[in-house]
């Protein structure tokens, strides 16, 4: 299970690392670095919901739970006092917790009984936060989230997260702890028993795999995660909106599915390509916006017809058609 | 020279070998297995109804230590019912299941594996596109030992559990003969050594009960002959027992200790090859109508 990884890969997310730390020194506009802060957190989105479909499970509550994560972490930090540095976390785990909830009945329909539901779910989810008015603000929006509290390192630096800058390295390093953490447990026997479960569940069940509570236990770590990505979301804009054409409509969970589909789902990487590249690529065609849809319909059935393995296997491609026209 | 011969029921009696076929089939099987007189899986009043229809009414059957015990009767007869109550993927609408001494009704199936009871699918059900090592190590889910937080961080203790589960793997696929396919997907193995892969990965769970559903089916005869000599050598030399669905009467007859035979849900008799075989009713509701058409 445990394949050896490829030093040459190794070196590629090193630079990459690299480079995106570096980004802030060359790129000064703050409008971009607003746009890549959006990149992180559908990365994290995306990472999430491939997480849960490890185990076969395609959840479409992603923009419900976001919600949940956003409203709870802000209203923590606004009513409860809390500093943001705890509210974060603590609105990934109320999604976590209420996953496992609706996670025991839920995941007992398999496939698109399993997909339909968290879909309402995550409406309902909005629909909460759009008509509670007194504690969300309902259609008005929620404005004045705080930002997190400045970091003192005694001695050193004081880090404030006042500019797009700090916002953007503050994210970059929740990107990459969650995608440390999804990676390190898909890789794990745990996420090898979620493949088993997600290729045959009858002969995982035979096997002595508890089924139901893996896929819960993906479940909750999955919205635990996009809970901590809305949480980061709220503290960054400042100002949440409950609408249906907003962060939070149905449309988000299923450009994050898209996102999955045209990156490649059969690879860790293949997802947060997915999300990187078709986040930024609206904002190159600024002007096209409005055909944002149409453009991404007709990129899913492209991708579908003639990369199935998604854009992720695009090298390997090039490479296997280089050899057929060069020679081995 | 008189045999001494324990019956499975507890019965006990001396016999002379030239007494005649059935007890020469007897001393044959009772001289190779110790079959135990305490039953493994004891099923009292087992019953399933879908709707208003009875697939399989008030059963009562043991099953001992160390037996192959046959399940036949017709197509529908509730054979693969009975077999997926055991294995928990169906709860009985009444009855009770014992494995021993314990009550196992209504378990799920995961735990029914906890127990000790594996199973082998009608058609082949395998990981498909992953290696056959892997398929085997899967089996080997309930022994990993490997925790949440050794798995996550990978530490030298669960490099070192890995390397033993592989081993382990190993030592299943040499005793079924797959050692050789071992890095091959399974989905591309033939029929046969896919059938056989399907009885390692229930071998991995080390089952005191196996649960085999028609494991001969679509096989030609030379597979048949080798899946024969792998169950026989799973009670032989590791003392498994057995529960077999099948419809190729000689190998049932050739394989198993006992047999029990169902017809529209109910048990019409059960007893050892030879007895079943010439038992008037088996020969009206099953092997009857096999005598027609030849």
């Amino acid at each position: 299970m445990s394949s050896k990884r490829k030093p040459t890969n190794t070196l590629i997310i090193l630079v990459f690392i690299v480079f995106l730390l570096l980004v802030p020194v060359f790129l000064k506009s703050s409008y971009w670095l607003h746009v890549l802060s959006i990149v992180g957190i559908n990365v994290i989105l995306v990472a999430s919901v491939h997480t849960i479909w490890c185990t076969g499970e395609l959840s479409l509550g992603t923009a419900g739970f976001m919600a949940m994560g956003a409203y709870s972490s802000a209203l923590f930090v606004m009513r409860g006092e809390l500093s943001v540095w705890g509210a974060v976390p603590l609105g990934g785990l109320l999604c976590a917790i209420v996953a496992v909830a609706l996670g025991y009945p839920f995941m007992r329909a398999k496939g698109i009984y399993f997909s339909i539901l968290t879909l309402l779910t995550g409406e309902i989810f909005r629909l909460t936060a759009w008509y509670y008015r007194s504690l969300t603000g309902g259609p008005l929006g929620l404005s004045g989230i705080p930002s997190p509290e400045p970091i003192k390192i005694p001695g050193i630096a004081l880090i404030t997260f006042d500019s797009k800058i700090s916002y953007y390295y503050l994210i970059l390093v929740v990107v990459l702890l969650s995608l440390l953490i999804l990676f390190r447990l898909q890789k794990s026997q745990v996420g090898f028993t979620w493949r088993t479960i997600r290729e045959r569940d009858n002969l995982a069940a035979s096997v002595g795999i508890n089924v139901l509570w893996y896929k819960i236990f993906a479940f909750a770590v999955g919205c635990f995660f996009i809970g901590i990505a809305g949480a980061l979301f709220a503290h960054f804009m400042h100002l949440l909106a409950a609408d249906a054409s907003g962060k939070f409509g149905m449309f988000t969970s299923i450009y994050i599915l898209i996102y999955m589909v045209v990156g490649g789902e059969k690879k860790f990487a293949g997802p947060v390509i997915g999300a990187i590249i078709l986040t930024l690529l609206p904002e190159v065609f600024r002007p096209m916006q409005e055909y944002r849809p149409i453009v991404f319909g007709a990129l899913v059935i492209f991708i579908i017809f003639f990369m199935p393995q998604g854009i992720v296997d695009l090298p390997y491609r090039f490479l296997s058609w280089g050899r057929k026209i060069i020679g081995p | 020279m008189t045999y001494h011969i324990v019956f499975c029921h507890g019965a006990e009696r001396s016999l002379d070998p030239k007494e005649g076929t059935l007890a020469k089939v007897l001393i044959k099987e009772v001289n190779r297995v110790d079959i135990g007189s305490v039953p493994v899986l004891q099923i009292g009043d087992l019953t399933k109804y879908f709707g208003g229809l009875g697939a399989v009414v008030d059963l009562d059957l043991n099953v001992y230590q160390g037996e192959i015990m046959g399940l036949i009767g017709p197509n529908g007869a509730g054979k693969s019912t009975v077999l997926n109550m055991i294995a928990g993927t169906l709860s009985p609408s009444k009855g009770k299941l014992i494995f021993k001494g314990e009550d196992i009704t209504n378990l799920p199936p995961h735990r029914m594996a906890k127990k000790g009871i594996a199973r082998v699918f009608q058609s082949n059900t395998l990981f498909e596109n992953v290696s056959v090592i892997t398929n085997v190590r899967v089996g080997l889910h309930l022994h990993t030992k490997i925790g949440f937080l050794g798995g996550f961080f990978g530490s030298s203790y669960t490099h070192g559990r890995e390397k033993l589960l592989y081993e382990e793997a190993m030592e299943i696929l040499r005793f079924i003969g797959l050692s050789d396919q071992r890095d091959q997907l399974a989905i591309n193995l033939p029929h046969g050594s896919q059938r056989a892969l399907c009885l390692a990965v229930a071998m991995a769970v080390k089952p005191n009960l196996l649960l085999l559903d028609e494991p001969l089916t679509g096989m030609d005869a030379e597979e048949v002959n080798v899946m024969i000599s792998l169950i026989k050598a799973l009670r032989d030399e590791r003392g498994i027992t057995s529960i077999i669905v099948e419809h190729n009467m000689r190998a049932v007859m050739g394989l198993c200790n006992r047999i029990a035979i169902l017809n529209y849900g109910s048990k019409i008799a059960e007893g050892a090859p030879t007895e079943i075989s010439e038992n008037p009713a088996v020969i009206e509701a099953y092997l009857g109508a096999e005598q027609d058409v030849a």
